[in-house]
Order: C-alpha cells, then sequence, then structure tokens
C-alpha cells in the first residue's frame, strides 16, 4: 500500500502559483503560424491556363476547371489541404498560405445554388486586336488584273 | 440475484470516443459485456474502389487522427512492396523520426485522457500541456498538427534540415526531463496506486490466449513488438521491448511512460545515424499501377496494427484492409471488465487505449 501522506504534487503546484500561465489570452494574443504550416489555397487566375491538372488530381475533388469557359472553381470547405494541386501547377497559379483565413462567406447554400465556400473565377479570352483597314486612295488606282482581262 | 444491464457508451463522460457496450450486472459487480461495433463506421476501406490508389493515402491517413502519420505510412509502404520502389535512405529515416514523434504525442494524450478518467484532471492538464510541444514540432516540419500529409508512395514530400532536428532534439529532450517529473507523480501518487493497482490484471497466458497486442501486451510480461522484426529501418536503431510484469491498469500507465522515453532515445539515434547534409532524395517516382498483394504491419503506439492491400493492375485498389490494434486488443478488454467493479470499468476501458474511428473506420 502506497504512502497515503505522500504528495509528490505539491512541488509542482507551488511552481505553478508563481509562474507564468501556459495558455495564451486569445483572441487578444494570436501565436503566428510556423513557416510552412498549411494554411488556404490561393489562386492566380492571371497566370492559369486551364489546363486541368490540378482538377484531376484533387483527393477531394474540391476544384473544378473548364477549359472552354476558362473557369476555374474551388470548394475551400472541400479542400482538405493536401498540397497536391499546388505541387502539380506547372504555372505556379497555386499557392498555399501559412494562414487560414476564414472562407465561409456564407452558412447554407446560397440562392444561385453555391456552396459555402465556394470561390470561382472566370477568364475571358484576351480579345484579338484590331485591325483598322488602310485607307486605299480610290483616284488613279489600276484596275485588278481580272478586270482587266474581263 | 436480478441481473441489470447498463448501456455503457457511445456518449459516456469518461470516454474519449463512442465505444459502446452493454454491461451486464449483479449488483455492483459486472457479469458480462457485449461490445458492438460500426456505431462510427465511415466505409473508409470501401473507398478504394472509386480513389484512385494515389490518393488513397490521404484517405488511409483519416482513419485516425492520433496514429495519422502512421497509417499513411503503412500505406504508402505497402504500396511501394507491391510495386517493388525503393524509397531513399533519408525519407525512411524521417519516416522513423515522425513515427516516433507521434509515438510520443499518442502516449501523452492518452496519460492526460487516462488521469482525467480516474478524477487526476490536473495530471491531465500537465500531459496535454507537453502534447502541445509535440503538435508545434509536427506543424512546423509537417505542415499540420494532426493529418500531417507528407507520405507518399516512394517517398516523403517534406524534408527537415539538419539544424532543426538538432533544435527537435534538444526540445524533446528538455521535454523527457520534464516528463519524468510528471512520470514520478503518476508512480508515487498514492490515490493513483489506489486507484490503478490490482485493477484489470491481465496474466501473461490470458494475454497469449486473447492476443492481446502493444502495451497491453507488454503490460502482461510478453516481449511483443513488431518493430522487432526490423522493418521500416528499425533494424538500424536500438532497442529492447519494454515489459512489466504486474499486468494491471497500473502497469500499463507505466509501460506507456518508460515507451515515451524509449521513442526519444529512437529519435536521437536516428538523428545521430543518418546521413547529414541537405538536398537529399526525397522520394523515388513511381510509375505504372500496382498489381498484387501484400500484408504489413507496423507497431502504432496502440499496438500491432495490420494492412491488407491487394491490387489488380487499375488505378482503384481491388481491397483494403487495416487491422488496427483496439480491435485486437477488444477482446482482453471483455475479459478484464468481467468480474470487475462497476466502477473500476472507466479505468479498464481507458487502460487498453481504445480508438474507435480506428477500429470501426
Amino acid at each position: 500500500m502506497a504512502n497515503p501522506f505522500r504528495m509528490p504534487m505539491v512541488p509542482r503546484a507551488l511552481r505553478n502559483l508563481v509562474s507564468r500561465p501556459a495558455t495564451r489570452r486569445y483572441p487578444s494574443e494570436i501565436r503566428p503560424r510556423f513557416d510552412g504550416a498549411r494554411g488556404t489555397i490561393e489562386f492566380d487566375v492571371d497566370t492559369c491556363v486551364f489546363c486541368m491538372l490540378c482538377a484531376r488530381r484533387c483527393p477531394a475533388a474540391a476544384i473544378t476547371v473548364s477549359r472552354e469557359d476558362r473557369y476555374f472553381a474551388i470548394e475551400q470547405l472541400t479542400c482538405i489541404a493536401c498540397g497536391v494541386c499546388v505541387e502539380v501547377c506547372n504555372k505556379d497559379s497555386l499557392s498555399m498560405s501559412v494562414n487560414s483565413r476564414p472562407v465561409h462567406t456564407h452558412a447554407e447554400v446560397g440562392p444561385d445554388g453555391r456552396r459555402p465556400g465556394h470561390e470561382e473565377w472566370t477568364k475571358p479570352l484576351p480579345v484579338a486586336p484590331v485591325v483598322t483597314p488602310v485607307a486605299t486612295p480610290t483616284v488613279g488606282t489600276p484596275p485588278a488584273q481580272g478586270a482587266q482581262a474581263g | 440475484m436480478k441481473r441489470t444491464v447498463i448501456p455503457m457508451g457511445p456518449q459516456h463522460p469518461v470516454l474519449p470516443e463512442p465505444l459502446v457496450l452493454d454491461l451486464i450486472l449483479e449488483d455492483e459487480r459486472v457479469i458480462d459485456a457485449i461490445p458492438t461495433i460500426g456505431y462510427v463506421h465511415r466505409g473508409l476501406e470501401m473507398m478504394v474502389e472509386r480513389v484512385e490508389y494515389t490518393e488513397m493515402g490521404f484517405v488511409v491517413e483519416r482513419i485516425c487522427g492520433i496514429c495519422s502519420f502512421m497509417h499513411g505510412m503503412g500505406y504508402c509502404v505497402s504500396l511501394e512492396s507491391i510495386m517493388n520502389v525503393e524509397v531513399p535512405e533519408r525519407a525512411r529515416w524521417l519516416r522513423l523520426i515522425w513515427a516516433e514523434i507521434s509515438r510520443i504525442q499518442s502516449h501523452l494524450l492518452w496519460l492526460g485522457l487516462g488521469a482525467d478518467a480516474f478524477g487526476f484532471e490536473n495530471l491531465f492538464m500537465h500531459c496535454w500541456r507537453m502534447r502541445e510541444e509535440i503538435l508545434d514540432i509536427f506543424e512546423k516540419t509537417t505542415g499540420g498538427r494532426i493529418i500531417h500529409s507528407v507520405n507518399r508512395i516512394g517517398g516523403v514530400k517534406r524534408d527537415i534540415s539538419d539544424s532543426e532536428l538538432a533544435a527537435i532534439l534538444v526540445k524533446l529532450q528538455d521535454l523527457g526531463t520534464a516528463f519524468r517529473e510528471t512520470a514520478r507523480i503518476f508512480g508515487n501518487d498514492p490515490s493513483i496506486a489506489h486507484r490503478l493497482g490490482g485493477v484489470g490484471v491481465l496474466s501473461a497466458d490470458d494475454a497469449r490466449a486473447v492476443d492481446a497486442v502493444g502495451p497491453m501486451a507488454r503490460a502482461s510480461g510478453i516481449a511483443t513488438d513488431t518493430r522487432l522484426n526490423g522493418a521500416h529501418f528499425y533494424d538500424h536503431v536500438e532497442f529492447e521491448p519494454l515489459v512489466e510484469t504486474a499486468g494491471d491498469c497500473l502497469a500499463r500507465v507505466v509501460v506507456r511512460m518508460r515507451e515515451i522515453d524509449q521513442s526519444i532515445d529512437l529519435v536521437r539515434q536516428a538523428i545521430e545515424k543518418m546521413p547529414k547534409g541537405e538536398g537529399q532524395a526525397l522520394e523515388t517516382k513511381v510509375r505504372g499501377v500496382p498489381d498484387g498483394e501484400v500484408f504489413t504491419r507496423l507497431e502504432q503506439p496502440r499496438g500491432e496494427v495490420l494492412y491488407y492491400v491487394k491490387a489488380n493492375g487499375t488505378k482503384n485498389l481491388e481491397r483494403f484492409r487495416a487491422r488496427t490494434p483496439t480491435f485486437a486488443n477488444i477482446p482482453a478488454m471483455i475479459k478484464l471488465v468481467k468480474g470487475c467493479d462497476l466502477a473500476d470499468v472507466p479505468n479498464i476501458i481507458l487502460t487498453i487505449d481504445p480508438c474507435i474511428s480506428c477500429t470501426e473506420r
């Protein structure tokens, strides 16, 4: 039978009385995240070529890409932050931030059918440069070859 | 005498996870216990039919939130042996280091929950405060505190720099010093000795008969440890399975406490023996699809885990099975609960370190 008068917790309890608290005063004191921590997926629409590699490799099927419509969408609440899309992206359009930002902008499926955490981008096709026709002088122009023959 | 049936769980103040147990009592004594498995079944094993084998690793990792690294590692090792992939040496050392760190994390978590179960909430907080340091190491090195996602088929995704490894070792050794003080409380406090000593005794013969695994078997005097087979680079480090002979709840606590020290020593050995230098290969590119079947064994914090993977030459595996240590320890738990007092049931259940999300997958 153990000695009932032994109190091995007492030294630590006394030390805890004078030491600073082990917890932080969240939310006024926020611990910064470590470098390399996995946060939220960020997307840069300007560099994306809509190759669909990220959508094919995403384990959670959180990414939708349409090459025809030049459309990219990610369900941030479905994303498991594994980082596979960032690894496979050839254009560095996808990156992972260290901090997690709030992605649930609305609580339920919106009137337009958008799920919470849905983010989408569309990139319009670059407009072809307008070629202004060169004004051709009408006076003194030699007739075309065919017209001459006719 | 009239019998009473008390349903224990799935929701119970002492249970960290939804264990479902029907206790049959005569007065205050438990006559029988009937477990029910499947309350949190998620069908993760069946997902191999629609998730490609390269992506299944992320699913397997989510079997459990405590041994997530080891589940991911077990799956990747299985696929590597089917596909005959040679994993770079540094990746194998890193896997060993992360696996041992996650063992420390799991044991600290469990010691806290165990202390909470026998009413020592103060000690629970001290254990979890130390566990927080381990989670910081994980966040720094893998990017995630619980789900790490660093294992890939063919290696690991992230490296740990040599300076960071040295810092981790210093941190772990400091933690070991702090933990030894907590271990003295566990070992010397009269209320803990009174509450756990001589309760739920599993003899070595009984442990063999019900095939107990992990710390449960080692606390009953059986020197079993899957790491002894030398797989996963454990043949490069020196260690002995830690055995206690009493077989009671206190012995199971002591085995886990000693294993924390052992894991810190294994991390130290790994850091000293692994080849130094940055920029070493971490991953072998895997091409093609797997074809064949394999059994893989690993020593998780709770005991031996067994994976069965069968591939059929397509992108989707044909079969994936995981026999987790808690599942193997449930017969031992039932054996211990029979004949004990109702007040001792929570302690006995907690000392097998039940992980129901592992068991029911």
